[in-house]
């Protein structure tokens, strides 16, 4: 196993990516998803993103409706409320601040 | 959405459903409630089936519930259902921590790469089983199970065949395992049926040589039969009966002795070619006196009775011939023995 474990790194910074994506706009399961992998994050599973809605919902970041679709059954959209952007910046300060250490370290010891 | 789709959406959330059996229904039931169409958007990509896109169902309900932070309640184990791939996994789990166990003990860091090493000699077993079972099935099974691959009798087909499969099993196995899992299987189940034929044999052909010394009184050691060497059978009367055949209760023909004969007297030996029993008559133990001297057979020992049977009247007669008695008493002898009067002659003697 690889010292730096992508599906590890991801389990860590998830709930900040999709809080992320979130504040794009509205969207339902799939979608984030899609949203997700469309901006690199390949390996993330799909059980994973519904996981971390479920919790994120659960702790009040998220408000949730539902919206009739034409051909299939009804779509259920996330939405981020204002607890959930206050917890989206108090979270990307924390990554911010550790990615930054994290670049320092790597450029002082010369391998990036 | 076509119904074979529908279908496997429907078989996949109710295996979900299943493996969160540990869960509050409500939390269930929320967990679940995106599920249906999210499935139908990944069959929509046309990336393959649901297993494949998304792996097995309990896979996924694990990896949903580590995400939602309900792992804490380890649904598993409140699950009743003990499904194949977690015996496969416990069962795997094991195995390799016996490997790391008993690896030392054999002097190898795992016990697998000892076991690696020991596959040419089960190449060669497993010739030698397919050749067993080859033989056994071509010869329609007639025969008890020797030791040799015998088609009919013949030592050289036996070991031809073996040979050959010998040497086809050794090359088969220095080849790669198939790519395909079909052929793959196949060779396991075949493997697992010819251990399981070979454990059969081997039990019946244990069995089999233990049972010998109560089957055949002459093939084994500690039977009180082993030293027979011939059987003589007499009738009521007393008369030897000639030529006769035994049998053991299952009608089989009893096998007893040789036919090679030695008369232990004259030192003599032959080989007989009487088809029953005694095969040797010539040595009845039990012979009665010869009638008539012509027997040419006549044990010696019979014919020396009577001639020690003699001695005391020869010694009766030698001993005044020894004494001081002169000649003449051997003269007058004859005489008094006409008129049955041994005294002249016993009397020289006190």
């Amino acid at each position: 196993m690889p010292c730096v474990d992508t599906t590890q790194l991801l389990k860590g910074v998830l709930d900040l990516a999709v809080l992320a994506v979130l504040r794009e706009g509205d969207g339902y399961g799939y979608d984030i998803l899609r949203r997700l992998r469309a901006a690199g994050l390949q390996d993330v599973g799909d059980a994973s993103v519904y996981g971390t809605l479920r919790r994120l919902f659960a702790n009040g970041f998220l408000n949730t409706y539902v919206v009739p679709s034409d051909e299939g059954p009804h779509r259920k959209y996330y939405a981020l409320n204002a607890a959930g952007r206050a917890e989206l910046e108090r979270n990307g300060k924390t990554w911010r601040g550790f990615a930054s250490i994290m670049d320092d370290l790597l450029r002082d010891r010369g391998t990036a | 959405m076509n119904d074979i789709a529908e279908d496997e959406i429907t078989g996949y959330v109710a295996e979900v459903r299943l493996a969160l059996g540990g869960l509050p229904e409500a939390t269930r039931e929320e967990l679940l409630d995106d599920l249906p169409e999210h499935l139908a958007e990944v069959l929509a990509e046309g990336n393959g089936t649901l297993v494949e896109r998304l792996g097995a169902p309990s896979a996924y309900a694990a990896e949903l519930l580590a995400a939602a932070g309900l792992a804490t309640e380890s649904p598993k184990d409140m699950s009743p259902w003990v499904r194949p791939d977690e015996v496969r996994e416990r069962v795997l789990r094991w195995l390799r921590a016996v490997d790391v166990r008993v690896g030392p003990v054999l002097g190898y860091e795992r016990a697998s790469e000892f076991l690696v090493l020991l596959r040419p000699a089960w190449w060669v077993l497993r010739g030698y089983l397919v050749a067993m079972v080859l033989a056994h099935l071509l010869d329609g099974g007639s025969g008890p199970v020797g030791l040799l691959p015998r088609i009919g009798d013949s030592v050289l087909v036996a070991l031809a065949l073996l040979a050959g499969c010998v040497v086809a099993s050794i090359w088969f196995g220095r080849r790669e395992l198939p790519d395909k899992p079909w052929p793959r299987y196949a060779l396991w189940s075949g493997t697992a049926v010819l251990v399981l034929l070979a454990l059969a044999g081997f039990a019946g052909a244990d069995s089999s040589s233990r049972s010998t010394p109560y089957m055949d009184a002459t093939y084994s050691g500690g039977s009180p039969y082993d030293s027979v060497q011939d059987v003589f059978v007499y009738d009521s009367q007393g008369r030897l009966v000639e030529d006769a055949l035994l049998y053991d209760q299952n009608g089989a023909p009893l096998r007893l002795g040789s036919q090679y004969c030695v008369d232990q007297r004259t030192g003599d030996s032959w080989t007989s070619w009487q088809r029953g029993y005694p095969h040797c008559p010539q040595v009845n133990p039990f012979r009665s006196p010869p009638p008539s001297p012509t027997d040419d057979v006549t044990p010696s020992p019979d014919s020396s009775v009577p001639a020690s049977a003699a001695v005391p009247a020869a010694s009766a007669s030698e001993r005044p011939a020894g004494g001081a008695v002169s000649p003449s008493a051997s003269v007058s002898a004859p005489a008094p023995a006409r008129s049955s009067a041994p005294s002249p002659s016993a009397s020289p003697s006190r």
